[in-house]
């Protein structure tokens, strides 16, 4: 089953898993499952439909940009990586937020 | 042999292990950055003691360079579009080292234009992506299209360590590009957790069809790499 890895900025969102195996032969069809285990996630993924401008998705080490975008097919064992911009950050604090 | 010069903006956690390693290795710096040192910090930005409490970043972080036998020089102020240039005129390579996602594709703009090279340094929480640039190559903007609305980075904060981590990756391949090395040009090395995994996934990404950033470009997108020498 393909899977998706989750970026931390989002993992809020999944309950702290890094990685979510999905039902899914499209990059779309993988999106809409994290959607719908996790309420709210696609919206910082995408908009209207498009991946927004500041998030890039790779299987394995392609990008989909360069393959069919959100309908690049997934095969059993793609692994899906979901790469937003990101800029730094202040401190975490002693409590980790993830355990 | 003509030494190699390099601007890094940002004198923070990820501009203190650039500056230094840069430094030792025979760069020649400028570092930029508009903030003073403060009590928070020290325990991630570990160029810095308490006797640097309330000094300018960059001139601090520019003397622990030349402490150490480098050449920097510190510059009080924020990398903007009107002071690139006279903050990078001379560089064969500039680092973006901020915390700023405008700064980031400000810096890249910039050296994409101007036919330099450049590394764009990240870390949030336990991870970081190190982008790496230069003439030819798709670009930051080709990767990220614009700075908005990046998720929750000033919320989700930073591990010390990671910042030392990703730092020290983001000096390597600034030290490669600056001896010719542009092999991972067009290349973004992320980390996605460094406390279980050290390896990067390493992708290189396609140039985007209308980019504003490669429009302007010296050298525009899968055009042979050329030398800095050769498009000044």
């Amino acid at each position: 089953m393909p899977s998706i890895r989750v970026p931390s900025a989002l993992r809020s969102f999944t309950g702290g898993n890094s990685d979510v195996e999905v039902a899914a032969s499209t990059v779309r069809e993988a999106l809409a499952e994290l959607e719908h285990r996790y309420p709210g996630i696609g919206a910082k993924l995408l908009d209207h439909g498009a991946v927004k401008p500041f998030i890039r998705i790779f299987v394995g080490p392609d990008d989909i940009g360069g393959l069919s975008g959100l309908d690049t097919q997934l095969a059993e064992r793609d692994e899906v990586a979901i790469v937003p911009a990101i800029a730094g950050g202040r401190d975490i604090p002693p409590v980790d937020r993830d355990a | 042999m003509i030494p190699q010069r390099a601007t890094i903006v940002g004198a923070g956690g990820l501009g203190g292990p650039i500056a230094l390693s840069l430094g030792a290795a025979g760069v020649e710096l400028v570092i930029a950055d508009h903030d003073e040192v403060e009590l928070s910090n020290l325990h991630r930005q570990i160029q810095f003691t308490d006797k640097d409490l309330g000094q300018p970043k960059a001139e601090r972080l520019a003397a622990q360079v030349v402490a150490r036998g480098g050449r920097a020089r510190g510059v009080t102020g924020a990398w903007t579009a009107r002071s690139a240039d006279a903050l990078a005129a001379d560089a064969d390579l500039v680092i973006d080292a901020s915390d700023d996602p405008a700064t980031k594709f400000s810096v890249a703009d910039w050296a994409l234009a101007a036919g330099r090279c450049y590394v764009i340094a990240a870390a949030l929480r336990y991870g970081g992506n190190v982008m790496v640039g230069a003439p030819g190559a798709a670009c930051y903007r080709c990767l990220f299209e614009e700075p908005v609305e990046a998720p929750s980075c000033a919320d989700a904060g930073v591990l010390g360590p990671v910042v030392g981590a990703i730092g020290g990756v983001a000096a390597a391949v600034g030290l490669a590009l600056v001896r010719g090395d542009r092999s991972l040009a067009g290349s973004i090395l992320v980390f996605e957790d460094l406390r279980r995994a050290v390896d990067p996934r390493i992708v290189r990404f396609a140039p985007r069809s209308g980019c504003p950033a490669c429009a302007r470009a010296l050298v525009s997108p899968g055009a042979a790499p050329v030398r800095v020498a050769e498009v000044q």
